[in-house]
C-alpha cells in the first residue's frame, strides 16, 4: 500500500474511533507521566516536585492531546460534521422557521431548475447529430415580399448546391411554411387499423449531411431523390418499435402508405429525430430532375448544410451572397433581390421560441433573488434571537471565523435540504411543464431532467447561500454586537433588514408588471373576434392517396361525398371543408394580379388563397358582408368566381365597390383565367389571434381542387360521437382512408395562443410567490419591531396614545422601505419593458395603467402584512409589557 | 546551538525512533524519549510529550506498529515494534543521512581551511 493511501485510510479510520482513541491516548499519556514520576522518585526528590519536574519534562499535556487528536483524524472534515450535527440540532429546534426557509428555498430552486429544463432543451442540449455546430439552415430573404427566414425554391436549392465551395453537402427537406417541420400526413394500412403518420420528403443526401448513419440497412441513393420514381421510405425507430415491433426484417420489405407500396430501405437509430419529433418517416422527396432546373417560383423546401471544416460563418455568407447575386442576374423574373440567410442549425429551430424563454429565465432569476432576500432576513431575525447562543458560544472560545462557518452550514443544509425537494417539485411538474409547453416550444424539444439540470439545480443549492447566508452570518457573528447585553438589533441589523425589504419589493414588482402586461395581453388575445364561430365544431384532416384518386374529378366526388354523408347525419348542423385550416401556422400564398391594379413590375407576390366547399362559411359561420357566397353551380365549366375577405376589399378596392372586380392567381404576363369577385366576407384570422388579418382569397372547391382538406362539422352532439361518426362515415365511402389531426376548433384557437399562456401563467405564477414571500417579509420584519418595541408603545398607550397614532406609526414604519423598493421597482420595470415589448399583444408596455395597477396590488399586499403586527401593537398592554422586563 | 529543542528537525526524529525501536525492540513512549536523551548524552533534552507526534506519524505510514503491553515494573503501557516496511524506510533515510552528513562535514571541512 502507498504510503499516502495508509496515511489517509489511518486518518479516515480515526475519524470514525475519534472517542475511543482519545482515550487511548489519555491512558498512555498516564502511563507516560507516571513512570516520569517514578523516574523522579527514584532520583530523590519528594513527591510533589517529583509530579512537578514529570509535568515540566512531559510538556503541556492538555494541548498535546489536542494537537495529537487534529493530527490523528481529519480536521475539517471533524469539524464540518460537528457543525452538520449542530446545525441540524438548531434547525430541529426551531421548527417552523426551518419549514418556511426550506419550502420557499424549494419554491425557487424547483422554479429555476423547471425553467432551466425548458431553456436547456431547447436552446442548450446539443443536437443529436454528428458535430451540430456545424449544421447551417440556409434561407431565402427577400425585400420585395417581406421574407428575411424564408423556405427555398427547388431551383435556388440545385443551384446553391452545385455552386458553392463552403459546404460539404447541401440538403432539402420539404418544408410548406417557416414554423412547421412540412411533414405531410400519410397513412399506413396493412398493420391492422389505417394509422395516420407524419412523413417528411427529403433529398437523400440528408442523413449524410446530418452525420447519422441508419440502425439497419441504409439511406437513400442520389438516384432515388432525383428520378421521382422511387418508392422507399426510411422508418424512425419510433415508429419501427410501434408499427413493427422492432423486427430488423422490415428492411426490404413492402408496406403500404396512402396506396401506394414502398419498401423500407432502412431504420434510423432511437435519439435521432429530424427536425421535429413528429416525424414518423422520410421519402425521397421524388422530384423529377428537371424540377431541380426549373421550379424557382414554388418555394416549399428548408435547406440544411455543413460547413467545411475550417470554414466559418461568415465566409460561407459572404460566397452564398455572391451566389445569390449571379442567380438574380440570370433570373430576373423569380430571383429579383432574392438573398440568402445563414443561421446556425440550432439557433434557427430556437428561433422563435428563444426570446419568450429568455423573458421567462430572467423572470425566474429575479424570483430567486427574491427567496434569497427573503430568507437572509428570516435569518438576521433569527439571528438576533440568537446573540444569546452564539454569545456563549463565543465565550467558551469559538472564534469569529468558527461562527461564521457554523451559520454557513446551517444555511447549506436549508440550502441543499431546498434543492432537492425543489428538484422532486421540478420532477412532479415536469408534466405540467411539458403539457404547458408543448405548443410555445419546438417539436424538437423534449423537456428531461437530465445532468446538467441536476448540475444546475445543485449549483443553485449551493450559490443560494452566498446570497442569503453569508452576510447575515458575518452581521451577526459581530464581536461588538456579541457582547451587548439584550437582543436590540443592532442598526446595521435593522439597516440590512429594511433595505432587504426594499430589494425584495422592488423585484416582486417587476414579476408583478410583467404578470400584468402578459396577463392584459392574454384577455386581450382571448378578446380577439377570430372571424369565425370556433364553438361545437369539430375539424379532421383527410387526404386521398393520389394512387386511388389519380384525377380532380375523382377526389372532388369522394370529398363531397363525405361531406354529404355528415351533413345528413342526426345532430349535424352543416359541414364544409376548406384547404388550409385557420391558426395551424399555415397557408398557400402566391402570385396575384388585380385588374386595373397591378403592372407588369408591381403585382401582389403572396396572396393567401384557399380553396372552399359551399358549406365552409356557414359552418364556421363567417358573415357575409356583401355580394354571394359559393353555390354548389360554381363549377368548373361555369365563369371563375372568387370570394375576398374584407382586407383584401380594403387593400385593393377602397371605396369603390369590389363585387365584379377582377383578379388572376398568376402574374400579369401570365395568360391564366380572369377571377371574378362574387363575394366579400369577414375576415378569419389565420396566423395567429396576435396577427393582423392578411388579404385573402377564396375559390370554389369545384373550381380550384385541393388535397388534403380539413373538414368542418357543426353539430349539437359531444366531440366523441361527432369523431366517432366521421371515421365512419369516411371508412363507409372508403375503407383505407384514416382521419388526421381530428380536434375542436375551439382547441385549435386555444392551442394557437400556447406560447401567450406559457408565458402568462408562469410569470404570473412566479409574480404571485414573489408577492406572498415580500409580504412574509414584511410582515416578519414589522412584527420583530413591535415585538421589540412592546414596553415603548404600551407607555405611549398607557400616556393617552390613540391607538389609532399607534397603528399610523407602525404602519409607516413597514411602509418605508416598501415605498423605496415599490419606487426603485417601477423604475426597474419601466426599463425593462424594451426587453417583453415583441412578446406583448394589444398591451402598451409603457401604459400607466400596468403600473398603476402593479403598485396597488403590491400596496394592498403590503398593507395586509402591515396591518396584523400593527393591530398587535394597539393592543399591547403596559402593565404585561412593563412586567416583561 | 542554543536551543536543541527547536532544531530538531522533524524526520530526524522519525529516524531516531526507528532506528531506537531497531536496536531496543519493542518499547513504550517513554522508554524511546528515554532512550534517545541518554544516547544523545543529553545534548538533545526533548519535551517528551513530542515523541508522541513522532510515534502516530510513523504508525500512520505504517513504519512501526503499537500494542498495549506490561512494563518492567507491572505498570500497562503502550510498547512500540518497528515493521518490516519501517525497516526498509530506517535502510533507505539512514543511507540517505550518512550521504548528506559526509556532504555537510566535507564541506564544513572546506570552509575552515
Amino acid at each position: 500500500m502507498p504510503v499516502w493511501l495508509a496515511v489517509a485510510w489511518s486518518r479516515l479510520r480515526a475519524l470514525v474511533a475519534a472517542r475511543r482513541l482519545d482515550d487511548d491516548f489519555d491512558r498512555e499519556v498516564s502511563a507516560h507521566m507516571e513512570m516520569l514520576v517514578d523516574h523522579h522518585l527514584r532520583r530523590g526528590l519528594p513527591p510533589d516536585a517529583a509530579r512537578r519536574a514529570a509535568a515540566l519534562e512531559f510538556g503541556g499535556a492538555m494541548q498535546i492531546k489536542e494537537r495529537q487528536h487534529d493530527r490523528r483524524g481529519l480536521p475539517f472534515v471533524e469539524t464540518t460534521l460537528q457543525d452538520i450535527r449542530y446545525g441540524l440540532r438548531a434547525l430541529r429546534r426551531n421548527p417552523a422557521y426551518s419549514v418556511v426557509a426550506i419550502a420557499t428555498l424549494a419554491v425557487g430552486i424547483g422554479a429555476g431548475t423547471a425553467v432551466f429544463s425548458v431553456a436547456s432543451a431547447v436552446l442548450l442540449r446539443p443536437l443529436p447529430y454528428q458535430d451540430p455546430a456545424r449544421l447551417v439552415r440556409v434561407f431565402e430573404t427577400n425585400p420585395l415580399r417581406n421574407w428575411s427566414r424564408n423556405i427555398a425554391s427547388p431551383a435556388n436549392y440545385a443551384d446553391w448546391r452545385r455552386r458553392n465551395t463552403v459546404f460539404t453537402d447541401m440538403a432539402a427537406y420539404e418544408q410548406f411554411n417557416s414554423l412547421g417541420s412540412g411533414a405531410s400526413e400519410i397513412f399506413l394500412t396493412g398493420q391492422g387499423e389505417p394509422q395516420g403518420l407524419k412523413s417528411l420528403g427529403v433529398t437523400g443526401n440528408l442523413f449524410s449531411v446530418l452525420g447519422t448513419p441508419p440502425l439497419v440497412g441504409r439511406t437513400f441513393t442520389d438516384e432515388e431523390t432525383f428520378d421521382g420514381k422511387a418508392r422507399v421510405v426510411i422508418l424512425t425507430y419510433g415508429l419501427w418499435q410501434s408499427a413493427f415491433a422492432g423486427d430488423p426484417g422490415v428492411v426490404g420489405r413492402s408496406i403500404t402508405l396512402s396506396g401506394r407500396t414502398y419498401d423500407v430501405v432502412g431504420v434510423m437509430p432511437r435519439d435521432f429525430f429530424f427536425p421535429g419529433r413528429d416525424v414518423h418517416l422520410f421519402v425521397p422527396v421524388a422530384y423529377q430532375p428537371s424540377v431541380f432546373v426549373r421550379n424557382r417560383r414554388p418555394h416549399y423546401l428548408g435547406v440544411i448544410a455543413r460547413l467545411k471544416a475550417g470554414v466559418g460563418l461568415e465566409r460561407a455568407q459572404q460566397e452564398m451572397n455572391a451566389i445569390a447575386g449571379s442567380l438574380e442576374k440570370e433570373h430576373p423574373d423569380t430571383n429579383t433581390k432574392m438573398g440568402v440567410r445563414l443561421e446556425r442549425f440550432h439557433d434557427s429551430l430556437a428561433y422563435t421560441p428563444r426570446p419568450a424563454l429568455l423573458m421567462l429565465s430572467g423572470a425566474v432569476g429575479v424570483l430567486f433573488l427574491i427567496v434569497c432576500a427573503n430568507i437572509a432576513n428570516l435569518q438576521l431575525g433569527r439571528a438576533t434571537a440568537r446573540v444569546r447562543e452564539l454569545a456563549i458560544r463565543q465565550a467558551l472560545g469559538a472564534g469569529r471565523r468558527r461562527l461564521v462557518r457554523q451559520l454557513v452550514t446551517e444555511s447549506l443544509i436549508l440550502s441543499l435540504a431546498g434543492g432537492a425537494l425543489g428538484f422532486a417539485l421540478a420532477i412532479f411538474a415536469r408534466a405540467a411543464v411539458q403539457q404547458l409547453a408543448a405548443s410555445a416550444i419546438p417539436l424538437f424539444a423534449e423537456i428531461r431532467l437530465d445532468r446538467p439540470v441536476m448540475l444546475f439545480c445543485v449549483g443553485l443549492s449551493l450559490l443560494a447561500p452566498l446570497f442569503f447566508g453569508v452576510l447575515p452570518a458575518l452581521l451577526s457573528s459581530k464581536p461588538e454586537r456579541l457582547n451587548e447585553r439584550g437582543e436590540v438589533a443592532s442598526r446595521d441589523t435593522r439597516f440590512l433588514r429594511g433595505t432587504l425589504i426594499a430589494a425584495e419589493v422592488a423585484l416582486s414588482i417587476v414579476l408583478v408588471v410583467g404578470a400584468v402586461l402578459f396577463g392584459r395581453s392574454f384577455v386581450q388575445l382571448q378578446a380577439v373576434d377570430p372571424g369565425f364561430d370556433q364553438n361545437r365544431v369539430i375539424t379532421f384532416e383527410l387526404s386521398l392517396p393520389a394512387a386511388r384518386y389519380p384525377n380532380s374529378a375523382d377526389r372532388l366526388r369522394a370529398f363531397e361525398e363525405i361531406e354529404r354523408r355528415l351533413r345528413e347525419q342526426p345532430g349535424v348542423q352543416s359541414a364544409g371543408a376548406v384547404s388550409t385550416l385557420a391558426l395551424r401556422g399555415y397557408t398557400w400564398t402566391g402570385d396575384a394580379t388585380i385588374e386595373g391594379r397591378s403592372t407588369n413590375t408591381d403585382w401582389e407576390r403572396e396572396l393567401r388563397h384557399k380553396s372552399v366547399t359551399p358549406g365552409y362559411f356557414k359552418t364556421m359561420n363567417i358573415r357575409l358582408i356583401a355580394g354571394r357566397l359559393f353555390v354548389d353551380g360554381d363549377r368548373i365549366d361555369q365563369p371563375r368566381v372568387t370570394v375576398v375577405n374584407e382586407a383584401l376589399a380594403q387593400r385593393y378596392f377602397r371605396g369603390e365597390d369590389p363585387i365584379g372586380k377582377r383578379l388572376k392567381f398568376a402574374r400579369p404576363q401570365d395568360n391564366d383565367a380572369w377571377v371574378t369577385v362574387v363575394g366579400v366576407v369577414a375576415n378569419e384570422k389565420q396566423d395567429g389571434l396576435d396577427h393582423a388579418p392578411a388579404p385573402q382569397a377564396y375559390s370554389a372547391i369545384r373550381q380550384r381542387m385541393q388535397n388534403p382538406l380539413t373538414y368542418v362539422v357543426r353539430s349539437t352532439l359531444d366531440d366523441a360521437s361527432v369523431a366517432a361518426l366521421a371515421r365512419r362515415e369516411v371508412q363507409a365511402v372508403d375503407r383505407d382512408l384514416a382521419l388526421t389531426s381530428v380536434a375542436p376548433m375551439r382547441n385549435v384557437v386555444s392551442e394557437s395562443m400556447g406560447d401567450h399562456r406559457f408565458r402568462t401563467v408562469l410569470v404570473g405564477a412566479f409574480a404571485g410567490v414573489a408577492l406572498l414571500l415580500a409580504a412574509l417579509g414584511i410582515y416578519g420584519v414589522l412584527a420583530y419591531f413591535v415585538s421589540q418595541r412592546a414596553r415603548e408603545l404600551g407607555i405611549r398607550l398607557a400616556l393617552g396614545a390613540r391607538p389609532q397614532a399607534v397603528f399610523t406609526m407602525v404602519v409607516g414604519q413597514g411602509m418605508r422601505p416598501v415605498a423605496v423598493g415599490a419606487a426603485l421597482g417601477l423604475a426597474a420595470a419601466l426599463a425593462l419593458t424594451s426587453v417583453v415589448r415583441s412578446l406583448l399583444f394589444g398591451v402598451d408596455p409603457v401604459d400607466p395603467g400596468t403600473y398603476a395597477a402593479a403598485s396597488v396590488t403590491l400596496a394592498i399586499v403590503a398593507l395586509a402584512a402591515c396591518a396584523i403586527p400593527a393591530i398587535r401593537a394597539t393592543r399591547v398592554d403596559p402593565l404585561v409589557a412593563l412586567r416583561d422586563e | 546551538m542554543t536551543d536543541t529543542r527547536s532544531d530538531i528537525l522533524q524526520g530526524t526524529l522519525d529516524l531516531m525512533v526507528l532506528q531506537t525501536l531497531e536496536a531496543m525492540g519493542p518499547l513504550h513512549g517513554y522508554g524511546i524519549a528515554r532512550r534517545i536523551e541518554q544516547i544523545s548524552e543529553d545534548a538533545l533534552q526533548l519535551n517528551q510529550g513530542t515523541i508522541y507526534a513522532a510515534l502516530l506519524r510513523l504508525q500512520q505510514r505504517r513504519w512501526i506498529s503499537a500494542a498495549w503491553g506490561t512494563s518492567d515494573n507491572n505498570r500497562k503501557a503502550k510498547f512500540y515494534a518497528i515493521t518490516k516496511s519501517g525497516r526498509r524506510q530506517l535502510g533507505a533515510q539512514a543511507r540517505n543521512w550518512e550521504r548528506i552528513a559526509g556532504v555537510m562535514m566535507r564541506v564544513l571541512k572546506l570552509a575552515e581551511r
